[in-house]
């Protein structure tokens, strides 16, 4: 029994060694790990020293703009692309899907609540992005580590997006492009807001979040992005009367409140507007009945980053197509 | 020497016991009888000082020992309980030693002469070959033989047993009580022990005690004790006692109910 | 006489493998010469060369403190299964059985619905509160089991599963409500180091070190209460108080070891069922032995649930449970012993 219990243990210990090598997440384990004197690929931006406060009242200051982003949610990938900084991300959390050149980053963990530390530090990223989603044990676990970490919030509105928008932009060099992007977004914005002005209603819309149990759906409540959109975007939020930001409900208020317009941002789960109307006495609601009950990409109004506005945009069609011919 | 001084023991509101008065010499074996539900086991636990009781004191030798604390008190009184559902996976040897608790530090660390005297009590119940055999694997009347050493382990001059001779065939309950009843006199050691078989009580023990519904009905010889009244009217059935044929006791043969 | 020493040996050399797997193992590869080299110049006091600087600041910073507190932890949660074991009485007790689980993850998702400022004690506040929940539970257990001067153990267990699952329900409707936490609360529930650093194992040795200490002094206590609380009073144990300072000294353990680590299931139930197996059931052995290779399991467990899905991060609980219970049957199925509990 004995001479078996060696030969368990040390065959289970040779077999961990052996399996290490293939599971890694630097790019290629065998090349010697990038060292900040190799040139890099973004224009060198001018080395001034930044120095900011971020969302966790924390003061964080870098000798120049970083050029080895690690980004910890998926909204702060999506704003670090969207403001030209895409080159300067060497790593990204797994839900970070868009764009579709994020996907092809280093990815570092997250799926399971758990991040990769190790390929973290192993990647000498010089700024971590961290953001809401994240808890305050991993900013604090980073720090310790003696990496620079920036905390971004989450905004309450679009007025903080684009603050957002214009530290990132500080963080990573990207100052012009960032502005010139919230210009942009701006316009848009603009140009949403004069065309609903025109609108003669401001129809009921309900925007459910999550169905796994049918009868107990789950809206969004007052103080959420979606609340904020679907009335910039002209309607009304059947959620806003609620008390909870992650609010649910039952089918028998949603019958009764009987919302003109549904949107599933649940769509990615599998909810079709076929199988909406299949609920029991949903088939009676007025959305229902005039057809007006529409899949959604729930990444556009759920991700506080630039998308925020195409979402804006997505939903002010739907409850308005008669303004956005 | 134990003596018991009117022991009035309850269960909530039920009174199980009712100033039960006793006393047992060194080098006596005393009988405790009774049907079931009279008190015996009651009288024994109590008696050990695992029931809480409500009147009455247990000395030995100027001790109170009830007010004892447990360890000091498991070293005038050792316990013999009823061999069942013991942790198998424990040796004899280890069972045994454990009756040195007493005399050994917290940790359970054993001397020598702990070992010494484990040996012994392992050899005067003649169940020594049986040291390194886990308990599981043992026999009703070899595990009840391990108890009785492991109570003599603890070198007590007093000695309780609580129906140790109910679960054991005919063999085991006649050698085991002539052991008890050996020991008691070679090594003067006060002997209470609850027997449920008449006879035996009448064959090896020097007094008897007869308890009923919690009270103390008679209390001397076998002879004065184990009359047909007193048993008949104790445990509701007709009985004869008549002279044991070979022995110089009495012999207690129930009768049938119809007749 | 040596050979009593050999259990010993074996946990401690299979604790010793463990912790040098768990420092050599991680997502990111580090060759065993440049570990090595590592652990030359460190021992001589040589400066570092610069190429090996990040792999010697993730062993330092990463490796070493993590390794230090899955040990810890798998050493709490193996020497409290087997007290609570010894305890009870029962064959299915855990650490978790008189609910300090469920208490524990109550305060854990109560202070996670909160929020604190980033702070040392912000961030202590989930641990803590974890903490004193689960000490907090076991007292409320340990009263309503109360019968005037006693604690019978049936009534213990009683309670505490009632109580557990009344906590685990509070647990779940908390859950349900809160929105951007959930994903946080269950990752801490399925148990794994959320916290980097030296200051969660300085925060929880204290009480390692005295529940832990007070257990494996107590074997011989145990060993009495095998025979029920009548002959372990009649063979001289004051029962009720080595009771209740057994289970202090296995709650305190417990809570310690959850507070950071959230519930990690099975090692303190199969740990020290493994070493009864093989060892035998004497608890002033069985305890050690379950302190040593209870850490030793965690920290292999807690080696594949870095690196089986690298680079995601498996919650160890997940691993123990899957890998736990088919060990425990293999082990069970080729014992030859009869009657081992």
């Amino acid at each position: 029994m004995i001479r078996k219990l060696i030969l368990t243990i040390v065959s289970l210990a040779f077999l961990l060694a052996g399996c290490a090598p293939a599971r890694t997440a630097t790019p290629a384990p065998t090349q010697p790990l990038p060292t900040p004197s190799q040139p890099l690929p973004t224009p060198v931006p001018t080395a001034t020293p930044i120095s900011l406060t971020d969302g966790l009242k924390r003061a964080v200051s870098l000798p120049a703009p970083a050029q080895r982003i690690v980004s910890l949610a998926p909204s702060n990938t999506e704003i670090l692309f969207a403001i030209g900084g895409g080159s300067q991300v060497v790593g990204r959390d797994s839900f970070s899907d868009y764009p579709a050149e994020a996907k092809s980053v280093a990815d570092i963990g997250g799926s399971t609540g758990n991040y990769n530390t190790e390929a973290i530090v192993a990647l000498h990223p010089d700024l971590i992005l961290a953001g809401e989603i994240n808890p305050p044990e991993l900013v604090a676990s980073l720090q310790q580590l003696g990496l620079t970490v920036y905390f971004l919030p989450n905004p309450s509105g679009l007025d903080g997006l684009y603050a957002n928008l214009r530290t990132v932009g500080l963080l990573t060099g990207h100052s012009a492009q960032a502005a010139a992007l919230v210009s942009s977004l701006q316009a848009r914005v603009a140009a949403v807001d004069a065309k609903v002005a025109a609108a003669a209603s401001h129809p009921s819309v309900y925007y459910e979040l999550d169905a796994t149990d049918p009868t107990k759906p789950y809206t969004a409540g007052p103080g959420t992005f979606v609340d904020l959109l679907i009335a910039r975007a002209g309607g009304t939020n059947f959620g806003a009367q609620l008390k909870e930001q992650w609010a649910q409900i039952s089918l028998e208020q949603l019958v009764v409140g009987n919302p003109s317009i549904v949107i599933l941002g649940d769509s990615a789960y599998g909810v079709t507007p076929a199988s909406f109307a299949s609920r029991p006495a949903l088939d009676q609601l007025a959305a229902v009945k005039a057809n007006q009950v529409y899949p959604f990409d729930d990444n556009l109004v759920s991700r506080p980053g630039p998308r925020l506005v195409d979402g804006l945009e997505a939903l002010a069609k739907l409850i308005h197509p008669e303004l956005f011919k | 020497m134990l003596r018991i001084e009117d022991l009035t023991v309850a269960y909530g509101a039920r009174r199980v016991l009712h100033a039960v008065s006793l006393e047992v010499e060194a080098g006596q074996v005393v009988a405790l009888i009774g049907p079931n539900g009279s008190g015996k086991s009651t009288l024994v636990r109590a008696v050990s000082g695992v029931l809480p009781v409500l009147g009455g004191r247990v000395r030995t030798n100027g001790d109170d020992l009830l007010s004892l604390p447990p360890v000091q008190r498991a070293r005038h009184l050792a316990v013999v309980p009823q061999a069942v559902s013991l942790p198998p996976a424990f040796s004899v040897w280890e069972t045994v030693l454990m009756g040195r608790t007493p005399y050994l530090n917290f940790l359970g660390q054993v001397s020598l002469r702990d070992e010494e005297i484990a040996r012994q009590a392992l050899q005067k119940v003649e169940a020594l070959e049986l040291a390194d055999r886990r308990v599981g694997e043992l026999s009703g009347g070899e595990q009840q033989r391990v108890l009785l050493a492991r109570a003599l382990a603890q070198s007590t001059p007093i000695l309780l047993l609580d129906e140790p001779t109910s679960n054991l065939d005919m063999h085991y309950q006649i050698s085991f009580m002539e052991t008890v009843r050996a020991l008691a006199h070679q090594e003067h050691l006060a002997v209470l022990i609850a027997l449920h078989d008449l006879n035996l009580a009448a064959r090896y023990a020097d007094r008897v005690a007869l308890l009923q519904e919690g009270e103390l009905k008679a209390c001397g010889t076998p002879r004065q004790v184990l009359t047909a009244e007193l048993i008949s009217s104790a445990y509701h059935l007709p009985v004869q006692v008549v002279p044991h044929p070979f022995a110089d006791t009495p012999l207690v043969l129930p009768e049938d109910r119809s007749v | 006489m040596s050979h009593r020493f050999l259990p010993y040996l074996w946990t401690s050399l299979f604790l010793l493998v463990a912790i040098v797997l768990s420092v050599a193992i991680g997502s990111v590869f580090i060759p065993l010469l440049s570990q090595l080299r590592l652990l030359a110049d460190w021992l001589m006091r040589r400066p570092l060369p610069d190429s090996l600087q990040t792999f010697a600041s993730i062993i330092s910073a990463i490796r070493l403190p993590r390794t230090a507190l899955v040990l810890l932890t798998g050493a709490a949660l193996g020497g409290s299964g087997a007290a609570d074991q010894g305890l009870f009485r029962n064959p299915l007790a855990d650490p978790y059985l008189i609910g300090v689980a469920s208490g524990a993850g109550l305060g854990a998702v109560l202070a996670m619905s909160l929020n604190w400022p980033y702070s040392f004690w912000g961030l202590m506040a989930v641990p803590l509160a974890a903490f004193c929940a689960a000490l907090a539970t076991v007292f409320v257990v340990y009263s309503l089991a109360r019968l005037g001067k006693t604690v019978p153990t049936t009534n213990l267990i009683l309670a505490g599963v009632a109580f557990g699952s009344f906590a685990s329900a509070l647990t779940s409707y908390l859950m349900l409500r809160s929105t951007g936490d959930l994903h946080r609360a269950i990752a801490w529930m399925l148990g794994g180091a959320s916290q980097a650093g030296w200051s969660p194992v300085l925060a929880v040795l204290p009480f390692l070190a005295i529940g832990l200490g007070i257990l494996v002094l107590s074997g011989h206590s145990l060993n009495l209460m095998q025979y029920g609380d009548d002959q372990a009073q009649q063979l001289g144990l004051h029962v009720t108080r080595a009771r209740t300072v057994i289970l202090v000294a296995a709650s305190l353990t417990t809570a310690a070891a959850v507070s950071f680590s959230g519930i990690i299931g099975f090692i303190g139930l199969i740990v020290p069922h493994v070493m009864r197996l093989w060892f035998g059931a004497d608890y002033r052995r069985l305890l050690p032995l379950s302190i040593l290779s209870g850490a030793g399991a965690l920290l292999l467990a807690d080696v594949l649930a870095r690196t089986l899905l690298a680079p995601q991060e498996l919650p160890v609980g997940i691993i123990t449970a899957l890998a736990g219970a088919p060990f425990f049957l293999w082990v069970l199925r080729r014992t030859k012993n009869q009657g081992y509990w």
